[in-house]
């Protein structure tokens, strides 16, 4: 067994935080929305699906900021501990991805459960056909996890004034970012277009998770616990 | 030979903290060494560093011949057991077997005769255990996994003093078995005094002391009774700590007292009393400030 293996069962040693818990959640969101939608009996574009994103954000956090120590404790390295880490970030993204793209197929022939709810597809960027909901569920899935993988190494490495650093200095680039882009009127050339395309958002989210998991992999090297 | 652990003018600086000032020792082949020292002395970053888990400021460190640092070949060799270790939100059952993928030679019958032992809740998630619970699972990781290189930080903090003393057996009775580098640190010094075959003792970051645990014991005295004889007995030894209240005195004297010695002590009616591990542990600063052969030429 591989170094990178030992360390993707040690995550999934209990499995039913990386399993069980982002499909519960879900699952209860979908019924809570499903009871609103037919209460009020009419379409219900809900954006409720963004939980098993968040989901996968705290699992990130999890898997670094709570385990990490005790998985340098019995002996991984932070190489592999990182790669072991992404590996499985990726394996259940694209796990989930097929099951989310599954329940929009679903959800298009009951046409919206028989209620008209539509809360496994999204406009823009969950509507097209299953292959390309798999494949942008995959990659934004992948990239809220190693997203929530940077917070927990950021708290291994600076602790609490780090993390507040780090969220202070990501609103500041935002923020710059928005007035210089506002003010140049070059929102399609910054990226967005207004009628945004799945498979343009999906290439976005892919670059953005390639940048974050090669950071992370930097940020990795000089932890400590 | 190549040392098990090797370190070599260790520096480790926090801003303008030295933690561990040119720190250089080596341990060779399969031994229990003692590391003391107070808090904050230093005990817990050396093996943090030894074990990888924190990295040096200058020096080298280097187990079972090579750098640990990033290095799988030596880490899954080397098990770290810390008192203030973050544990992740796992049953403890589960996070023994995730413990039994990464250890070679892990035991599985060793870790459940400990479980029993330590009566350790399998079922139990960690963040419900009691800081005792904690230690002891710590303790069946750290034995139960047989790696050649064991180090166990204050291992047994929230332990009572039958689950201390059921550590000590099981460490004895597996170690005799399965021989290893055992290194731990403890400020229970007299309690695990029988089991060290070396001392080591760090204060304020500087090793003050590398001997053999058979070469310490009996190495220093105090020596108590009236001012005078005492200053008779001690004259021309090393000795520190000089205490006196009215007529009566006492002071430490360093070496091995012989039958002349005695002979001398009964005769100025002066007691003599070896220290223990602990109390020559807390002489050691003194100890080394004090220069003995300095003192023994004066």
């Amino acid at each position: 067994m591989t170094a990178w293996i030992k360390v993707a069962r040690y995550h999934m040693a209990d499995p039913i935080a990386y399993l069980v818990g982002p499909w519960a959640i879900l699952a209860f969101a979908f019924l809570i929305n499903l009871v609103i939608t037919k209460a009020q009996g009419g379409p219900n574009p809900t954006k409720a699906l963004a939980v098993v994103y968040v989901c996968f954000f705290g699992l990130g956090i999890l898997s670094t900021g709570r385990s990490l120590p005790f998985g340098l404790a019995l002996g991984a390295t932070r190489r592999s501990y990182y790669t072991g880490t992404a590996l499985l970030a990726a394996a259940l993204a694209a796990a989930d991805g097929l099951g989310l793209a599954l329940l929009q197929l679903a959800e298009r022939a009951t046409h919206g459960w028989g209620v008209a709810l539509h809360f496994f597809e999204v406009s823009h960027i969950l509507a097209g056909p299953w292959y390309v909901t798999w494949l942008t569920s995959f990659v934004g899935l992948t990239l809220l996890f190693v997203y929530g993988i940077w917070y927990g190494i950021i708290y291994r490495r600076w602790h609490r004034l780090g993390l507040v650093a780090f969220i202070v200095g990501q609103v500041a680039v935002i923020r710059v970012w928005i007035v210089v882009v506002d003010r140049g009127h070059n929102w399609g050339g910054a990226g967005f277009s207004f009628t945004p395309s799945a498979m343009r958002i999906t290439a976005m989210f892919g670059a953005l998770a390639a940048v974050l998991l090669i950071g992370g992999f930097a940020l990795m090297r000089r932890v400590t616990v | 030979m190549t040392p098990t652990i090797s370190v070599s003018g260790l520096t480790r600086r926090y801003h303008s903290q030295l933690a561990l000032d040119d720190v250089t020792l080596h341990i060779n082949g399969p031994s229990i060494t003692g590391l003391l020292g107070r808090n904050g002395a230093g005990k817990t970053t050396l093996m943090r560093i030894i074990a990888a888990q924190e990295f040096a400021s200058g020096g080298s460190v280097r187990v079972l011949g090579s750098s640990p640092v990033e290095n799988g070949a030596v880490l899954r060799r080397m098990v770290l057991v810390r008192e203030d270790q973050t544990l992740p939100r796992l049953r403890v059952g589960h996070l023994l077997r995730a413990a039994s993928w990464f250890y070679p030679n892990w035991s599985s019958g060793l870790a459940k005769g400990l479980v029993a032992d330590f009566n350790v809740p399998l079922n139990r998630n960690t963040r419900g255990l009691s800081r005792g619970m904690r230690t002891a699972l710590g303790i069946v990781i750290g034995l139960a996994a047989r790696a050649e290189v064991t180090l166990f930080d204050e291992p047994y903090a929230g332990l009572d003093a039958v689950a201390r003393q059921l550590f000590y057996d099981r460490m004895l009775r597996d170690f005799a078995d399965h021989p290893r580098t055992i290194l731990i640190s403890t400020h229970l010094i007299d309690e695990a005094a029988d089991l060290l075959e070396r001392v080591l003792v760090i204060d304020r970051g500087r090793l003050v002391l590398d001997e053999a645990a058979d070469d310490l014991r009996g190495a220093a005295t105090t020596v108590s009774g009236t001012v005078d004889a005492v200053e008779k007995f001690a004259a021309g030894r090393a000795a520190w700590d000089r205490r006196s209240i009215g007529s009566q005195a006492s002071m430490v004297v360093s070496g091995v007292l012989d039958d002349d010695d005695r002979a001398l002590a009964r005769l100025l009616h002066v007691s003599l009393t070896p220290l223990s591990l602990q109390q020559l542990v807390a002489h050691v600063p003194g100890w080394s400030n004090s220069d003995p052969k300095e003192n023994q030429s004066a």
